[in-house]
């Protein structure tokens, strides 16, 4: 099992930057080495990265460089994610503290959140037509269910050896939800923020794939239709990259926000 | 506070109120406020819901639909769970299949299965194939990543202690690490499922004949609002479905584990 | 010394381990113990240091930096069946049941099902367990998994038990109960026994022979043969006076 891991990382370093090395070439032999697959099929990874670099000014064919589309994206998908969270954080939580409540909203919750995200695109396009509001209020569906999942059970966590020690030293109920449940639940929230973050994101794809005039999605649906691999595998890079950086921002407020982890 | 030692029955109860309530809320809105003028009153719904099944919608009737949904699932889901198992075995037991698959796991993971779609589309066309790819790689890379970290959360004294009872290595893995590692890849099996299934309904939105994500966006384009309804009350219906039978499965199986308390 | 023959041999043992924080870091030092036949053998000693790297030297799971370990004549490479050992943390398979615990030595080793159920079975009753075959660990009480982990070492009829504070996470009343237990099947099973303990109180209770260790590097400090009858008494005036005999002689410095 644990080998001698210090001695051998080099070695085990190398072979993966090898496996990755080899891969590419791969790539290029049966791309434009061999030419056994054409770019309407399998664009080479040279010509998928100069397309890269020069998606960012030019705005051929889908009427946007790449700028302009990650950020129409990331409009749509932090506006309805923040709304997501600041009503689905509080909402669990309430939702945790208060047994009748709980017992009372749950089922509900339970039957909505097997829903998945893309599939309330249909009725709010419906609702409200193509346009920001009705991906906004996907998204916003999406990431509120995560939040509230994960704030629920951050608070339901709760040691009950502490709530007797705030008990004991007389807090209120508020002073046992606002100062034990809640700061221990943080990590939990954290959690939540993050998986609200890819649902947000995944659905996002998801909506403007289907209704959408500009975004990742749709540019990436755009060249589909016009056998741009290119742009396609472009465009699902940067949705990949846009992603893990977005993430990683949360996770650097959450080492500033979480301090002591959890006993 | 929180919960402490309340009846299952009046869970139950308390929870049928929930919906009832719920419904009323619901029904209450369509009948006296201007949604009733986009939003069909749930009666209108469920008893759509279970008309189709007798009476279909488009050449199918409702249970076909499900159906149709649950095959282009579960074929591609159960070959990517066994891939998934078998490389993030591979991967966990041998550094130098970690060396060599982790980079491409770790760079394709983070692009979502529905962002695959156009691709996948152009290499499998419209059909089936398509929709198998999606859920295969729905499935594959979570899977393979919690069996691994499965793998690797072996304790060390269970196998100082099964190497002192005389097991050979081979055994160490058969007797020690997979065990570990099952309720690891339930978990995975579990989050897979949910993500197969949002998956498939966003596939069948962008292109298909048949299926519960078609009677959405069908309903859609012939701005029939009840159908997209139904739609959606045959998504929940069928995910809440799997998503239990999986976890009863689990249940059965790590008993030993007693997780999920 | 007695006449039996040394069945365990440390032959100048050192034990050194390399952490980054430390260095260096020499845990045993020229260690020489000779271990005979049937006899019930205390380590005994304050603290953490050493006692369990003694243990887990005979097991076979860490090697001496120098000198030689040696079981039978032969020196220690590897774990095997002919050593068996009790965990301080049990080490149960927590997916088997008591049964599938017991029987996993003689599984492994390809023992036929019928022939190792009956064996598993009788050590299950030596142990008091008959009733719990098929309840998972995880429903059991400390004491009752600790007496699982010591059916399972006992199923593969080693030629020595070794004990790593195995009644070290037990409570005071159980620990009292489960020494007495393990005498019992001692006595039933004659077996060469190691047992490392941090309690002198344990240590005179169970004890053929006490060997004090020092501090790091750890080595034998005193040796004491205890010939009371068993079963002991804890307030017997000669326990008592070899209860503070020991004690002084222990390092008390942590």
């Amino acid at each position: 099992m644990q080998k001698k891991q210090k001695i051998r990382l080099d070695r085990y370093l190398f072979i993966s930057v090898l496996s990755v090395c080899v891969g590419i070439f791969i790539w290029w032999l049966v791309t434009d080495g061999l030419g056994i697959f054409r770019s309407n099929v399998l664009p080479s990874p040279i010509k998928v990265f100069k397309t890269f670099l020069r998606k960012w000014v030019e705005t051929k064919p889908d009427g946007a460089t790449l700028f302009q589309h990650v950020f129409a994206s990331l409009q749509v998908a932090l506006g309805g994610y923040l709304i997501g969270a600041a009503i689905g954080i509080p909402l669990g939580i309430f939702m945790a503290w208060n047994d009748k409540i709980d017992m009372f909203v749950r089922p509900v919750f339970d039957l909505v959140r097997t829903i998945p995200g893309v599939a309330w695109t249909s009725v709010m396009v419906t609702l409200v037509g193509i346009g920001y509001m009705s991906k906004a209020l996907v998204i916003f569906i999406a990431a509120m269910v995560a939040m509230v999942i994960n704030s629920y059970s951050g608070i339901k966590q709760t040691k009950t050896v502490h709530l007797w020690v705030g008990q004991t030293f007389g807090a209120s109920n508020w002073d046992l939800l606002t100062k034990v449940a809640i700061p221990s639940a943080l990590p939990m929230i954290f959690t939540g923020l993050d998986v609200a973050l890819g649902s947000a994101w995944t659905t996002l794809v998801a909506a403007e794939l289907l209704a959408s005039t500009k975004g990742l999605g749709f540019m990436i649906q755009q060249a589909r239709g016009i056998f741009r691999l290119d742009i396609v595998i472009v465009g699902m890079v940067v949705i990949a990259i846009t992603g893990a950086i977005l993430s990683s921002i949360l996770r650097f407020f959450q080492r500033k926000f979480v301090k002591g982890g959890r006993m | 506070m929180l919960a402490t030692g309340i009846t299952k029955g009046r869970r139950v109860a308390y929870g049928i109120f929930g919906i009832f309530v719920f419904m009323c809320i619901w029904y209450l809105a369509t009948k006296y406020t201007s949604l009733g003028s986009v939003m069909p009153d749930p009666v209108t719904v469920f008893s759509g819901f279970f008309a189709a099944f007798v009476t279909p919608i488009g050449t199918k009737t409702m249970a076909l639909h499900i159906l149709i949904s649950l095959r282009r699932m579960l074929i591609p889901y159960a070959i990517g769970a066994l891939s998934g198992v078998l490389i993030g075995v591979l991967m966990g037991w041998y550094r130098f299949a970690d060396a060599i698959f982790m980079p491409y796991i770790q760079m394709l993971r983070p692009i979502p299965p529905i962002a695959w779609i156009p691709l996948s589309i152009i290499w499998f066309g419209f059909d089936e194939g398509s929709k198998y790819f999606l859920i295969f790689l729905a499935c594959f890379f979570t899977i393979a990543l919690t069996t691994y970290n499965g793998v690797h959360s072996v304790d060390e004294t269970l196998i100082r202690a099964a190497k002192m009872l005389g097991a050979k290595d081979y055994q160490l893995f058969t007797t020690i690490v997979l065990p570990t590692t099952v309720p690891y890849i339930f978990s995975g099996l579990q989050v897979a499922l949910g993500s197969a299934w949002a998956t498939i309904v966003a596939a069948e939105m962008i292109r298909s004949s048949e299926g519960v994500g078609w009677l959405i966006v069908r309903g859609q384009d012939v701005g029939n609002m009840t159908q997209i309804m139904i739609g959606i009350v045959a998504i929940a219906i069928t995910g809440l479905l799997i998503t239990t039978i999986m976890r009863g499965v689990e249940a059965k199986l790590c008993a030993w584990a007693e997780r999920g308390k | 010394m007695s006449s039996r023959e040394a069945l365990i041999e440390f032959r100048h043992v050192d034990k050194s381990f390399n952490k980054p924080e430390h260095g260096e870091y020499q845990v045993v030092g020229d260690l020489n113990i000779t271990v005979r036949e049937n006899e019930f053998l205390v380590l005994f000693g304050p603290g953490q240091c050493g006692k369990s790297t003694i243990l887990n030297m005979v097991a076979g799971f860490e090697m001496p930096t120098a000198g030689e370990v040696l079981c039978q004549g032969k020196p220690v490479l590897a774990p095997g069946p002919e050593r068996g050992m009790v965990f301080q943390n049990t080490a149960l398979f927590p997916w088997l049941t008591v049964m599938g615990n017991v029987e996993y030595g003689p599984k492994v080793q390809g023992v036929k099902k019928e022939e190792r159920r009956k064996r598993a079975q009788r050590y299950i009753d030596l142990v008091g367990l008959q009733g719990f075959e098929n309840s998972y660990p995880v429903k059991l009480s400390g004491g009752m998994q600790q007496r699982v982990g010591i059916a399972r070492a006992y199923c593969n009829e080693p030629l020595v038990m070794l004990l790593d504070e195995p009644f070290g996470h037990l409570d005071a009343q159980t620990r009292y109960m489960m020494q007495d237990e393990l005498t019992r099947i001692w006595q039933a099973e004659k077996r060469t026994v190691i047992f490392v303990t941090n309690n002198i109180e344990e240590a005179v209770y169970l004890a053929d022979r006490i060997l004090v260790l020092r501090n790091c590097p750890t080595g034998v400090k005193a040796e004491y043969d205890i010939d009371l009858p068993r079963p002991r008494n804890y307030t017997d005036p000669e326990f008592l006076r070899l209860r503070r005999e020991i004690d002084r002689v222990v390092d008390h410095t942590l």
